[in-house]
């Protein structure tokens, strides 16, 4: 079982890291639906700056976790996908539309109408995608997945139309905004552009503060929507939910403080505290209460293979990405892009 | 529609329109990697202007390939749950690889695409090897686990459960060596005609700066080095079908009864009622002779396997015999273009009607990665996985299958529809100044054009 718990966990890490800098990436298109006034130009180019080198890579994320519980844990990937065919489907609507309109509005002139509408559906496609896979895992924390003498129970509705479902999805979405805000606040910060840092100051109070009143309305829901998921976090992940609530506040904290780089440290991690409760509290399920970790695991000769070509994979992948966030999240004072045009200019070759 | 149908007609669009992109995501960072190292090396302008260009396509033709791929993983849950309980466990393990070949090449598409002004010009170019590399390295994952469905090997059945997996025996599995390289290489193929065809195009219309004919030749040389390789392997590939699926090959050439000295039938409509192909053209023993190498040898007809265990060759043998027709079609045009460019002591021939020829090649070599998808993959009904898993049993419960494939087909259109406009666009924006310290020291090329 250690095998099969170390895959988990790593998978369970990559869900993690999808929902910290996906997170903030659809969090960016929920910002960028929000721009409006004299400054809106200028926030949707600083979220395009924030996204365009990075979103492809952070969404793979997702296909890793994706190929990872297909070969890892085959019965709980298919159970799920019957189940939340309707939530899937629109939340891969909403990446695609998501991803293909956020590239077509960059290769759109300035102030043209084909760049405004596919700027809308970028804003538009954004907030879709965590709102689904919001009110899916809540489907699944809480719960609704049923399987029957080894049928799946589909339903169209069933599971993730509940209110607690689709609270935990407004949530995430929340959560995207809460995540996008903070980032764009060091972006702009990186920018040098104070009255951006200002304006998402405010928006990340805001979408924390609305956060928090979800977190209430969820809670106070769960004893009769999701009383599993409650029992099983009070019973063994207590530990865990205090300190998130803890790191929460010392988001909120440092925000106040203009503590920029400290607050998003300590929103990414507060995200992270969040899902890690999540796992814990439906242990030893992987779709409570009908798939449990052990049954669905595939052959330790699967599992064992998995796992090397993880290490090889990651041998590959890390430098990759710290070279990647090296480059573009770095500090880079001396790398504000006009200056660098500028100095390159007078050292390149010259020659005709 | 009938669900199974509706999932497979998604399936299929769904793979129609990726492998396109798919494709040009194996094939065009070789060509950057190679212009971009010309460029540099010989401090040429027009080299990196192409450089430059491709960029701007490939960023938007990656981004598409990158979402319809993602579409694709959640597919195969969505529409086969079945096949993924099956075989999650066995052939799970090269799509994970894959996952993070796509991982290096996401993360060095994005330096690449946003790293003209924070990387050196040298380091820059550096990272379009890891660009091509991992291109190559997802195809072969994926093909391998495509492989794995027409030849399973790595476990076994015993009452019912699948026992004794060798993940590496699944990807290693017979088909494998023939499929990844047949992929990879019509990647190559496709990618080098197909952009060889724009400057076609161009030259067709009067355009003779030095950077169409750059961009032709380099494309071109893709082309014509790829395509005799493709046909070779495509040979050796055919081949292996005799004994590893020997009904997929019945179906590709329109063989309905087994016999001994077989002729090779090129076009022609199936009829399945009567078994015979009408109106095609018959070369009498070549089948076994290509097969076996052998003029008398036997050939396994279709009438060999029960009538629900076979596959439909109405389609699967136009298919085979368009893309081999795509092939050969190739193969003459990038022979011809480079005859007469040595012949013309190494100028790039200007004849119209070769220049025409190289237009049509271009779509056609995808029409040939279309057609030898659709060999490959209704070749195998009615199976899913060969003589494991039929088809009608893996796809979902699941209700609402029609709505979904209406709306991801219309989804695809609009994509399509808007791709095209966007890179037309670009392919008649105006050719920036092409001077060397201008365009290794602004930061873009719209800097270019205004100076």
């Amino acid at each position: 079982m250690t095998l099969t718990y170390t895959i988990l966990i790593i998978l369970w890490l990559s869900l993690i890291v999808y929902a910290v800098l996906g997170g903030a990436d659809f969090g960016g298109g929920i910002w960028d639906f929000f721009a409006f006034g004299p400054q809106a130009e200028r926030q949707r180019r600083l979220i395009g700056q924030a996204l365009g080198p990075v979103w492809e890579a952070n969404h793979v994320w997702l296909i890793f976790l994706i190929v990872g519980l297909f070969t890892a844990f085959p019965l709980a990937f298919s159970v799920l996908s019957i189940a939340l065919f309707v939530p899937f489907s629109l939340a891969v609507i909403g990446i695609v539309m998501r991803g293909a309109a956020f590239m077509f509005r960059g290769q759109a002139d300035d102030a043209t109408t084909s760049r405004r509408i596919w700027g809308r559906v970028f804003s538009t496609a954004s907030t879709i995608t965590p709102f689904f896979f919001g009110t899916a895992a809540a489907a699944v924390a809480s719960g609704e997945v049923h399987v029957q003498g080894g049928r799946v129970q589909t339903d169209l509705l069933a599971g993730w139309t509940t209110p607690f479902a689709l609270i935990i999805g407004a949530l995430a979405l929340s959560l995207c905004a809460v995540l996008a805000a903070v980032n764009l606040i060091v972006e702009a910060q990186n920018s040098n552009e104070p009255e951006l840092v200002e304006a998402f100051r405010r928006r990340a109070m805001i979408a924390g503060a609305i956060t928090l009143a979800l977190d209430v309305v969820a809670f106070i829901l769960s004893p009769f929507q999701a009383p599993l998921l409650l029992n099983g976090a009070l019973d063994h992940a207590l530990p865990l939910i205090i300190a998130t609530a803890l790191i929460g506040v010392g988001a909120a904290i440092s925000l106040l403080l203009r503590r920029y780089r400290l607050a998003r440290f300590l929103s990414f991690t507060a995200t992270a505290f969040i899902f890690a409760s999540w796992g814990l509290s439906q242990f030893p399920y992987l779709v409570p209460v009908s798939v449990t970790i052990s049954n669905a695991a595939s052959p330790p000769a699967t599992q064992l293979a998995l796992l090397i070509g993880t290490i090889i994979g990651m041998a590959f992948l890390l430098p990759s990405l710290w070279l990647l966030f090296h480059v573009f999240k770095g500090k880079h004072p001396e790398l504000n892009v006009q200056g660098k045009a500028e100095e390159t200019k007078e050292s390149a070759p010259t020659q005709h | 529609m009938s669900d199974l149908l509706a999932a497979r007609a998604q399936m299929g669009t769904s793979l129609a329109f990726h492998i396109i992109f798919a494709s040009l995501g194996v094939g065009l960072p070789l060509l950057l990697c190679i212009a971009e190292g010309l460029a540099l090396r010989r401090k040429d302008a027009t080299w990196m202007t192409l450089t430059r260009r491709w960029t701007k396509a490939f960023a938007l033709l990656f981004a598409i390939g990158a979402v319809s791929g993602t579409i694709l993983s959640f597919e195969i849950g969505l529409l086969w749950p079945t096949f993924t309980k099956f075989s999650g466990s066995i052939i799970g393990l090269p799509f994970a690889l894959e996952g993070f070949a796509f991982f290096i090449e996401a993360i060095f598409l994005g330096l690449y695409l946003y790293g003209w002004e924070r990387l050196s010009p040298r380091a820059h170019w550096l990272c379009s090897f890891p660009l091509w590399i991992s291109g190559a390295a997802s195809a072969w994952f994926i093909v391998s686990a495509n492989s794995w469905m027409n030849t399973p090997v790595g476990f076994q059945i015993t009452h019912g459960q699948v026992t004794g997996i060798n993940p590496l025996q699944a990807i290693l599995n017979p088909s494998t060596p023939y499929e990844t390289t047949h992929m990879l290489l019509a990647a190559y193929v496709a990618t080098g005609f197909g952009v060889a065809a724009v400057y076609a195009i161009q030259i067709l219309r009067g355009k003779r700066e030095p950077y169409y004919r750059k961009g032709l030749m380099l494309a071109m040389a893709l082309g014509a080095i790829a395509i005799p390789f493709q046909i070779f392997d495509g040979d050796l590939s055919a081949r292996s079908l005799a004994d590893l699926q020997p009904a997929k090959l019945a179906a590709m050439e329109g063989v309905f009864h087994t016999a001994n000295g077989v002729p090779i039938k090129v076009g022609g409509i199936v009829d399945d009622k009567t078994g015979q192909v009408l109106f095609a053209i018959e070369i009498p023993d070549l089948l076994s002779i290509l097969a076996r190498g052998d003029p008398h040898a036997t050939i396994i007809g279709l009438d060999k396997f029960a009538p629900q265990d076979r596959p439909d060759p109405f389609f699967v043998h136009p298919s085979f015999d368009g893309m081999v027709g795509s092939g050969f079609f190739a193969l003459l045009i990038g022979g011809l273009f480079w005859l007469l460019y040595f012949r013309r002591k190494r100028v790039v021939p200007e004849n119209r009607l070769l220049l025409w020829g190289i237009v049509l090649a271009g779509p056609l070599s995808f029409v040939a990665i279309e057609l030898g998808w659709i060999v490959t993959e209704l070749g195998r009904q009615p199976w899913v996985i060969y003589n494991f898993l039929r088809t009608q049993d893996a796809v979902t419960t699941a209700p609402g299958l029609n709505i979904s494939f209406a709306i991801f087909s219309g989804i695809y259109v609009v994509l399509a529809i808007t791709l095209i406009v966007l890179l037309l666009r670009l392919a008649r924006s105006p050719l920036p100044k092409q001077e060397w310290p201008v365009l290794v020291s602004s930061s873009s090329e719209e800097k270019a054009d205004t100076k």
